[in-house]
């Protein structure tokens, strides 16, 4: 009630000050020129060189074209965004060397360097402010010529970037080494290499009203459901915010539900598994300037397959996707099962086990949970400690927090050794989690178990457990039921879930996302040796 | 009313988690001794035909509830009368198997426990699942009937690996011949769980394919009946049949002599996972079937904002039903089953199919 | 939104603060009981003694070098009218809550049994902490509480000697039966089957069985060992038996796993062994004139596990006499043990509940006075199938 007077007052705030101020349109912290572009070079150059702060990377290259004529004209672009070769072998020296035909006025000239010397792709013609500047920033250079109220954009890109590396999560032993980048091209390149599909469709779009990032959709049209890529983009298109750094920026406000501790939308390092996902029918959401790429709709079900999974056979996928559920489900309630076990029925422990672990807590003062809870957050903090470590401290930090405070605290009675086995095997569980997201949401719901089974014994945990699954089933990703295909139980989705049937059984395409074109391939995939020629029959008996 | 749909698998899963709900761990039919499976299975037959009745009710008026067509048959002052008569009976259901449940955990895990405080902590998950919708209800119990098929059948492995059922102690059968047997399913196994299938006249509204009610429902009655026949019959086999009348919780006991290879022995929380689970599914269903009902006979559009008060009014009912177990029970056995199910669950929708059978006849030779 | 989420928050601090710490027990303040005795004061009243558990001095020595050298369990008595008083009055003595959820083993004293167990099982069957799988023994020749206290030298808990003792027993010379609290209440409501348990002994001096020093020499002063078989009829201890009729109890009990049996051959006594691997017994209800009449049916597999005379072993035809022989061995034991409880008018093998499930009519009239009037002059046919199926690593002995 407190809480809610509180954002009461706070918006009302906010309200009277854009009352004041005028529409609540967020950043407005570039303005612009609302004016049309004049005619005058000068003048152009001018409001460039204002606009910009005389920033010194913005670099102004005045030339005249034409031996006779003489036009002035200018090229402006953004040192360090371009690529300097296309700038000036491509672009500067056609435009210095041209002969005009004398009889080119200044409005016929710029069709003429548009079609025949600017000898770059991507040239566009640009007759406004805002579009002149968004150009320049994306590392295109523009031409201005005197006498011409328009400009016109040559694509020269290029700049620095990060080499295309092996990814940083989500390794695996079998498979491509490739990562993402922060290029947005470089990005799309690489997953273009691996369907080379027509239907393969890309749409950009600017998000972010100061930073104006690059955020592009790609699906394969035909596959794809085309209520849920309109459901993306009209998402994405209600996104109105003034920075856009990260693809996290843009799941989180696109989400479907916030208050869940569960990502309802899956993100990625590797161009292998975004392309897997779009022959699946789902959508890939690229942003410029991160690697990683996000994908949607997302199931619960995805978070717990691993990239491996497909380039292995069956037998072992499906093993160790057994392992992973079991896994997830350690992190989530190893430390309430022991709380609960200690405090509230000791009756289901064996009696050997009983007395060995009464011997262990006859030394520590705690009582069970709160010994839990000293532990646990003593390993959140080491976790978060070796996040920001740099490489060359961070072995050392480990053997002191497993050796050192493990063992000492043992010998000092903080904690018992069951304790320790107990938080040890969650810690090392939740690493194992395949995917991040899911792991981090393991995290929080464990703490709110630990308090259950403090309160209520195993009553409580399967209380808590109920209540979690009664959540997973009620949300949604972009229109798809997140439990899908367990609940609703679609047999022959099933197939890829806690279990991989062998590759050779895959029918069908998710039935959920996509209607149409659901048929992946042929019946009869089962691979059928050659049955044994007579000759090797001889040569046997 | 929810624009939610289940499909029938959903429906399946839905029937046969509410019909084991309790059933499972409190001594069924037990006033048949070692014949208590038969009188389940009779129980089970008898309560297919009554299910034929509500299913033709609800054939006649398919995307409606009880509450709604109960109106179309008998006018709407006697309907709304009627319907909020089952209204109150759901919700009086309700609070009596969170009773059930809260007493059952009370007295074997947590004894110095108030029942209040057991008792909120099913209450808020129930009204949480209200909450959320019969979709998300079925979809979770998709997920949990698989889990209770491999504790059951885990369950079963050991206790036959434990070597303790013995057969011959479901001999003699039918000792005092049929009579009994009779007597039990006249008195006990034909109502609950059977009988109780009348709720779900509140949610066939919901099923995607309306044609399909039948053959899931069938299915799923079917298929608890067996189950439940086999518990008891294991029960007896491994506990004796005077063990097993003389025991608050069998299957407890069962699952208490389980010690294979000395190591899987007090697996107690087995019976408390499986208590929890159909519990839980049981009072959901009800409450969901009573808070859709208010919704409908009193005209609000979203099932939503009634889920708190009526919780709450649940759960204070459930504790304040009785002052100890045995009048629980009594009152169960004896009051409820004379003056609350036999009028609910038979009297009342027979009258209502012939009524509507008749209305049908004239109706049609009227046009 | 808001009213919701206030209700929900409402709800949930009053259970929090309603639930505090009832059913809260922390591992540390509970005293695990891990066997408890019962024996008869002079003025009539129980005498409970607990076999207490004490952490520290059992497991290993690793956990900070717990009291080394200290005793692994400690017995508490306490008196008290019933059970539950003496349990809670025992509670004046110790530093802890008891906690009877691993309480494995429950000793009877003889007196206590001879005096009648019913309503001392109520309690333990009541309760939901204690597990009616505990095993259960009667003392005999000495108190319940003498028995608890001898220490033990392999298992350090002297409660889990006893009950490994009883179930390794029984598969191996099947001269004991492993029963339950649960086994022993069935028998006390059946009209048709009573009670056998088995009995426990000290040999040795109980006074130094219980000090440390005992397990301290290779030759403990006190033993505990499992000896006799308690008959009982309805709830009072009636009669004890040993040796083979104790094991012929247990035939007709369906309880032999594996056991040996010596037959006399060719003069001498105790010559061939024939141990057995799989044991079955069926019992028949015949009736004749409206009287019943039980057939035993034993079948036995097994192979010979020792001679001591020469005998050659190949030869198959000899076996089938040897067969022959076991089984009129066995019969003999049999029908020993079932003279014997027909002479004390206890049905202990089940006949009643045989006759039962075949006639319950018959059985709704006779069963009041089965163990006094029928069953002592029931006539018992016992028919044994031994079989002999392998003779060992070796067929003809080294013995000439």
């Amino acid at each position: 009630m407190l809480f809610q007077w509180g954002m009461g007052r706070q918006k009302k705030q906010i309200n009277d000050r854009v009352k004041q101020e005028g529409p609540d349109h967020s950043g407005e912290a570039a303005d612009v020129p609302q004016e049309p572009m004049s005619a005058e070079l000068a003048v152009n150059l001018d409001i460039i060189r204002q606009t910009t702060g005389q920033s010194s990377d913005v670099v102004i290259r005045r030339f005249s074209l034409g031996q006779e004529k003489q036009i002035n004209a200018a090229i402006v672009f953004v040192d360090g965004l371009v690529d300097e070769k296309h700038v000036y072998e491509f672009l500067l020296t056609p435009l210095l060397e041209a002969s005009f035909p004398l009889s080119l006025t200044e409005k016929e000239s710029f069709p003429w360097i548009e079609q025949k010397l600017a000898a770059v792709g991507g040239v566009k013609h640009v007759v406004d402010w805002e579009h002149l500047f968004l150009e320049l920033f994306s590392g295109e250079t523009i031409i201005l010529l005197d006498g011409v109220p328009s400009a016109v954009s040559a694509s020269t890109k290029g700049g620095q970037y990060r080499a295309i590396e092996e990814p940083q999560t989500q390794l695996a032993v079998r498979g491509p080494r490739e990562g993402f980048t922060e290029s947005l091209r470089a990005n799309t390149a690489m997953i273009r290499r691996r369907i080379k599909n027509p239907n393969l469709w890309l749409e950009t779009m600017q998000i972010g009203t100061v930073t104006q990032t690059d955020v592009a959709i790609m699906y394969i049209k035909g596959i794809a459901n085309d209520e849920v890529i309109e459901e993306v983009r009209a998402r994405l298109r209600r996104i109105d915010t003034d920075s856009v750094l990260e693809s996290g920026y843009i799941e989180q406000l696109i989400e479907d539900q916030t208050f869940t501790t569960f990502p309802t939308i899956y993100h990625t390092e590797r161009p292998d598994v975004v392309a897997a996902n779009l022959l699946e029918g789902r959508i890939a959401i690229l942003i410029q300037g991160t690697p990683f790429i996000l994908i949607v709709p997302a199931l619960f079900i995805q978070f717990f397959q691993a990239v491996e999974d497909y380039y292995a056979r069956f037998d072992i996928a499906t093993a160790l996707r057994f392992l992973r559920v079991l896994i997830f489900f350690l992190s989530l309630v190893a430390p309430s099962i022991y709380i609960a076990a200690m405090t509230f029925h000791q009756e289901m422990i064996p009696t050997q086990l009983v007395i060995a672990i009464a011997a262990q807590r006859e030394a520590v003062p705690f009582p069970a949970f709160v010994e839990a809870l000293i532990m646990e957050v003593t390993f959140e903090i080491l976790r978060e400690a070796g996040i920001r470590l740099p490489r060359a401290v961070g072995q050392a930090v480990s053997i002191v927090g497993a050796l050192v405070i493990g063992e000492v605290a043992i010998a000092a009675g903080f904690v018992s050794s069951a304790m320790v086995i107990v938080v040890s095997l969650t810690a090392i569980a939740s690493f194992a989690t395949p995917s991040f997201a899911i792991a981090i949401s393991a995290r929080l719901i464990r703490f709110g178990l630990m308090f259950l089974a403090a309160m209520f014994g195993f009553y409580g945990i399967i209380m808590g457990l109920l209540v979690m699954i009664l959540h997973l089933c009620s949300l949604r990703s972009f229109g798809m039921s997140y439990m899908s295909p367990l609940a609703p139980f679609i047999s022959t989705n099933v197939g890829d879930t806690l279990f991989r049937i062998p590759t050779w059984m895959y029918r069908e395409r998710p039935r959920l996302i996509n209607q149409k074109n659901i048929i992946r391939q042929s019946g009869d995939q089962k691979p059928k040796p050659p049955a044994p020629t007579r000759r090797e029959k001889e040569d046997g008996s | 009313m929810e624009h939610s749909k289940i499909n029938v698998r959903q429906l399946f899963v839905l029937i046969v988690l509410f019909e084991h709900g309790s059933a499972m761990v409190i001594p069924l039919g037990v006033s048949a001794k070692q014949d208590m499976w038969i009188a389940i299975l009779l129980g089970l037959a008898l309560g297919l035909l009554l299910f034929l009745v509500y299913e033709r009710l609800f054939h006649y008026y398919p995307d409606q509830p009880l509450t709604s067509y109960v109106t179309h048959i008998v006018g709407k002052p006697l309907g709304k009368l009627l319907a909020v008569l089952y209204i109150t009976y759901f919700f009086y259901i309700a609070a009596r198997v969170l009773r059930d449940f809260g007493e059952l955990l009370l007295t074997f895990a947590y004894p110095e426990t108030p029942l209040f405080v057991l008792n909120v902590l099913m209450a808020m998950t129930v009204m949480y699942s209200a909450y959320k919708g019969i979709e998300v209800l079925a979809r979770t119990g998709e997920l949990l009937y698989t889990l209770l098929q491999i504790l059951a059948v885990v369950g079963f492995i050991l206790v036959i690996a434990s070597g303790l059922v013995d057969l011959t102690q479901l001999q003699p059968v039918l000792e005092e011949g049929w009579k009994r047997v009779w007597k039990t399913v006249f008195t006990e196994t034909l109502y609950v769980p059977f009988g109780e299938m009348i709720v779900f006249t509140m949610l066939f509204p919901y099923l995607n394919r309306s044609e399909k009610a039948r053959r899931a429902a069938v299915a799923g009655m079917v298929l608890t009946g067996i189950n439940l026949a086999i518990i008891m019959a294991v029960n007896t086999a491994v506990l004796g049949a005077d063990a097993v009348s003389r025991s608050s919780f069998p299957l407890l006991d069962t699952i208490h002599r389980i010690q294979v290879a000395h190591f899987l022995e007090r697996l107690d929380v087995f019976f408390m996972v499986a208590l929890v689970i159909g519990g839980f599914f049981k009072v959901s269903i009800f409450f969901y079937a009573g808070v859709v009902g208010v919704a409908h006979v009193f005209g609000f559009s979203n099932h939503q904002r009634l889920v708190y008060p009526f919780g709450a009014l649940v759960l204070l009912w459930s504790v304040a039903m009785a002052s100890n177990y045995w009048e629980h029970i009594h009152e169960g056995l004896k009051i409820v089953t004379l003056y609350l199910h036999i009028p609910m669950q038979i009297i009342i929708p027979v009258l209502l199919l012939v009524i509507a059978a008749i209305r049908r006849r004239f109706g049609s030779s009227a046009k | 939104m808001k009213r919701p989420i206030a209700m929900f928050v409402s709800f949930f601090v009053c259970a929090v603060l309603l639930a505090g710490c009832w059913s809260k027990k922390e591992l540390t303040d509970l005293a695990v009981v891990i066997a408890v005795g019962l024996d008869k004061t002079k003025d009539g009243r129980y005498l409970a003694s607990f076999q207490v558990v004490n952490p520290g001095n059992v497991a290993g020595a690793l956990q900070r070098g717990g009291g080394a050298g200290g005793v692994p369990v400690s017995i508490y008595t306490s008196t008290g009218d019933t059970l539950v008083e003496a349990s809670r009055k025992a509670s004046k003595k110790l530093s802890r809550i008891l906690y009877y959820a691993h309480t494995n083993l429950v000793v009877i004293g003889e007196e206590v049994a001879r005096q009648g167990l019913n309503g001392v099982f109520d309690a333990m069957e009541r309760s939901h902490q204690f597990r009616t799988t505990a095993r259960l023994v009667i003392a005999h020749g000495h108190s319940a509480k003498e028995v608890l206290s001898v220490l033990t030298p392999i298992d350090k808990i002297s409660a889990n000697q006893i009950i490994k003792t009883l179930e390794f027993s029984e598969m191996s010379w099947g001269q004991t039966i492993n029963t339950d609290v649960w086994g022993a209440i069935r028998g006390l409501t059946s009209s048709g089957r009573n009670t056998v348990v088995t009995g426990v002994v000290i040999e040795g001096n109980p006074q130094q069985g219980k000090r440390q020093t005992n397990v301290q020499s290779s030759v403990p002063d006190a033993r505990i060992s499992l000896d006799g078989l308690a008959l009982f009829k309805k709830d009072r201890l009636v009669r004890w038996v040993n040796g083979s009729t104790e094991r012929g109890v247990l035939w007709v009990l369906d309880r032999i796993k594996q056991t040996n049996i010596t037959i006399p051959w060719k003069g001498k006594k105790e010559a061939i062994g024939y141990r057995t691997m799989g044991v079955k017994t069926g019992l028949k209800v015949k009736l004749k004139n409206g009287q019943p009449s039980i057939l035993v049916h034993i079948q036995t597999e097994g192979d010979i596990s020792e001679t001591y005379v020469p005998i050659n072993l190949a030869d198959y035809r000899l076996l089938f006499q040897l067969e022959k022989a076991i089984g009129r061995d066995i019969e003999r034991e049999v029908k020993q043990a079932i003279e014997t409880a027909q002479h004390e008018k206890t049905d202990v093998f089940g006949f009643g509940e045989a006759v039962h499930r075949a006639h319950p009519r018959l059985w709704k009239r006779i069963k009041k006075e089965w163990d006094d009037r029928y069953f002592p002059h029931l006539p018992v046919t016992v028919k044994v199938e031994a079989s002999i199926r392998r003779t060992g690593l070796r067929n003809t002995p080294y013995i000439k």
